[in-house]
């Protein structure tokens, strides 16, 4: 099987200027389209692992990463997302085109992919058990994300957690994990050899990096989950470590309000997300060190 | 022909299709809103199982926004119903296109996605429903003074209604043409002719004939074709739903004539049936045929409407497209509306609206 | 006379005293208290007499029986706004 890694720089550049570039990450094939360079620097540098589909093949979303034209092409040049020619976004810095792809992918997803019930959360997986941690932002869920999957667990997504109705499994999506301003220099310092891509300043979100998935997670992507633990995450400087548990009603309720699609889902929905309340146990989980954080979920047991 | 377009003509040929084949198609639903639709027609005819597994799991993700849609209609007109219980007396609730189509369950209806309730009313009643409604918590939408009066002066409609608390929009019609239009479809005729809603007491739709005609003054008297293929295809359903009822070919002719809506039946049977191959018999177009343009129009309307009518995708544009389109928006505008007044509200529409309209939700 | 409105299929989970359920017909969730669910599983059973749903509060909960009309009323008033309940004409 062909990987985005057997491409030269070269050749790279060329599908991406032209045909596109079709790769599957997890459940979505995505073909990319984008003639700026810093696009192809972050593919490059963190795309390598994940299947290179062929030119005829089926894509789940077809996006670009164009300029914007007119008189920005000179002065302080733009970039545009675009899928399949919508442009849902307002146009940002070109500096910006490879975090843009990122959260443009996420948002094809989110708005679309409504086969699964879709909710706002990392989701990591060890021995068989998967936990969701759903959480807004600024909670330091991607930071205790990119920590877990470097200790251990494997990673199906970094923001997106989705449910299969027919099963109430947990389908991967495992693409770059997301990091923000302090969490950029704590997980540099915290998982050896970390591969992480420029960091970008000024975006709306403060300075953004991307951190390489974990070979591992990528070569299980098509392997499912059942989902254990619900952990709501709450970074607090200073303080102490603590696992509280949440009544299920209330655990119901937060993961709702933390969805994209529950309300699309109807009625599927509704017992989807019932199962997997009764399923788990859910906590409110605040931490202020990253090796103590890393020991409660060494810790937690599977629900009976 | 696009490809999604002959495979809304024949969605047998779903089973010869290979995966960059789906890849096309499927984008072209999505830029004309068609996926769900597309879902219900290869369902229909048990053609989902030839789909190979990327591209049917693909289109299995609107299904859940079919049915989502399809509960929230029916509650919504259960809501409206209730309001207008009061103002009603004895005459149902008479609905309108999309929401008449999955209230009836019919074929039409199936994967439709729309986003208002339309109802039709007495004009004498106008003044009543707009208060009932008000009453259970509906709002005017929010125009400014000129647009107020524009509609309620020379439109067929109440300015669209809100619900303050589920956002849902509805749209109170008192005709089916602004008085500002060259043909004046009698009401009262439409509402003489209403059938029943199996099931649901209190609701009502236009006779199949006149929903057909309904249906065809919409798409050709409005000038918006960016949905122009999602309406064909509605005619297109309604042919072939109710094309094998006894007397339906047959009435179709005369009831446009009583109607003043000959050259839009025209329209709809000449291109529902060229584009999208609907099964309009011989001795029905042949009917019509004087109701049509002489040739000259007629081969700039062919020109004009095969363009337009087409998904609004890339690969579906050539050089004539945009002014295609264009000229059919001016068009719609211009049969709705006499030139002196047209030209007022697309000048009011152009240079003040724009600075004072507020964000509309 | 009340009922369960029809179109109603009751799809719901109890959980320590606390209710999630989903409303067929508005395709909100509402999260209720145990005294509501009582009276919705109650209709379910068939059509009922406010004095017959009263009864079942009174045998499944303690209730001060001078608050009991009250606390029924105010329940079935607030599951008739939710669409979950109706009158009907005995």
């Amino acid at each position: 099987m062909l990987t985005v890694a057997s491409l030269t720089r070269t050749e790279l550049e060329a599908r991406l200027a032209g045909p596109g570039l079709p790769v599957r990450t997890g459940a979505f094939v995505s073909r990319i389209h984008s003639p700026l360079r810093h696009v192809a620097d972050g593919i490059e540098l963190l795309y390598g692992a994940y299947p290179l589909l062929g030119e005829d093949s089926f894509a789940d979303f077809d996006v670009g990463l164009r300029p914007s034209g007119g008189l920005r092409r000179w002065y302080r040049p733009q970039v545009n997302f675009d899928l399949d020619g919508l442009v849902p976004f307002e146009p940002l810095p070109q500096a910006h085109a490879f975090p843009m792809l990122e959260w443009g992918l996420n948002w094809c997803i989110s708005t679309r992919a409504h086969a699964y019930l879709m909710i706002h959360a990392a989701v990591v997986e060890r021995d068989g058990l998967a936990a969701i941690l759903p959480a807004p932002p600024g909670s330091g869920k991607s930071t205790l994300c990119a920590a877990l999957v470097h200790r251990g667990w494997r990673l199906l997504s970094d923001e997106l957690a989705l449910f299969r109705p027919e099963d109430g499994l947990l389908v991967p999506v495992p693409r770059p994990v997301s990091l923000k301003n302090r969490s950029i220099d704590v997980v540099r310092g915290f998982v050896d050899g970390a591969v992480l891509s420029r960091p970008v300043a000024n975006t709306t979100k403060g300075t953004v990096a991307h951190l390489k998935a974990p070979a591992d997670s990528i070569a299980r992507a098509a392997e499912t989950a059942r989902p254990a633990w619900i952990v709501f995450p709450k970074y607090e400087a200073g303080a102490a470590t603590a696992l509280t548990p949440i009544p299920r009603a209330r655990a119901f309720f937060r993961v709702a309000d933390n969805a994209f699609n529950y309300s699309h889902m109807g009625a599927r929905g509704f017992a989807t997300l019932a199962g997997a309340i009764d399923g788990c146990a859910s906590y409110d989980f605040r931490y202020s060190d990253l090796d103590e954080a890393m020991a409660v979920f060494a810790a937690l047991e599977a629900p009976q | 022909m696009p490809l999604l377009v002959r495979l809304l003509a024949d969605p047998g040929q779903a089973a010869g299709l290979g995966p960059a084949e789906w890849d096309l198609a499927l984008r072209q639903a999505t830029s004309t809103s068609l996926t769900p639709s597309l879902l219900a027609l290869l369902e229909e005819r048990g053609l989902l199982d030839q789909v190979p597994a990327q591209p049917r799991a693909h289109l299995e993700w609107v299904r859940a926004l079919a049915a989502r849609h399809r509960q929230a209609v029916r509650f919504e007109v259960e809501c409206i119903q209730e309001a207008l219980d009061a103002v009603a007396g004895t005459a149902p609730l008479l609905l309108l296109k999309g929401a008449a189509y999955t209230m009836a369950g019919l074929r039409a209806g199936a994967g439709r996605l729309y986003n208002d309730i339309d109802i039709m009313v007495p004009k004498a009643r106008l003044d009543d429903t707009e208060s009932a409604l008000m009453l259970h918590g509906w709002v005017s939408a929010h125009l400014d003074a000129y647009d107020q009066r524009y509609y309620r002066r020379w439109m067929h409609e109440l300015p669209p209604m809100q619900h303050v608390r589920r956002r849902t929009s509805i749209d109170v019609h008192h005709a089916i043409l602004p008085e500002t239009a060259p043909v004046h479809p009698d009401p009262d005729k439409l509402r003489a002719g209403a059938v029943p809603v199996e099931g649901r007491p209190g609701l009502a739709t236009l006779a199949p004939a006149d929903m057909v005609l309904h249906s065809a003054v919409h798409l050709f008297f409005d000038g918006e074709f960016d949905k122009g293929l999602r309406d064909l295809l509605d005619l297109h359903r309604l042919f072939q739903e109710f094309g094998s009822r006894p007397g339906f070919w047959e009435a179709l002719p005369a009831r446009a004539r009583e109607l003043e809506l000959g050259r839009p039946l025209f329209y709809a049977l000449r291109y529902s049936r060229r584009l999208l191959g609907s099964p309009v018999p011989d001795t029905v177009l042949a009917a019509v045929a004087p109701l049509g343009p002489g040739r000259p129009l007629l081969a700039l309307m062919d020109a004009l409407f095969e363009r337009a009518l087409l998904p609004m995708h890339a690969s579906c544009d050539d050089a004539f497209t945009g002014s295609a389109r264009f000229a059919l928006y001016v068009r719609g505008n211009w049969l709705r509306m006499p030139p002196l007044l047209l030209a007022r509200h697309l000048f009011h529409k152009a240079f003040l609206t724009k600075n004072d309209a507020p964000e509309t939700a | 006379m009340w009922r369960l409105r029809p179109g109603q299929t009751l799809q719901y989970r109890q959980w320590d005293g606390e209710c999630v359920l989903y409303n067929d017909l508005s395709g909100n969730t509402h999260l209720l208290g145990d005294g509501a669910i009582e009276l919705l599983l109650a209709l379910r059973r068939g059509p009922a007499t406010r004095a017959a749903l009263a009864a079942v509060l009174q045998a499944e909960f303690d209730i001060d029986p001078a608050a009991l009309d009250h606390e029924t009323d105010t329940l079935l008033h607030d599951l008739k706004h939710l669409y979950l309940v109706d009158t009907m004409a005995c």
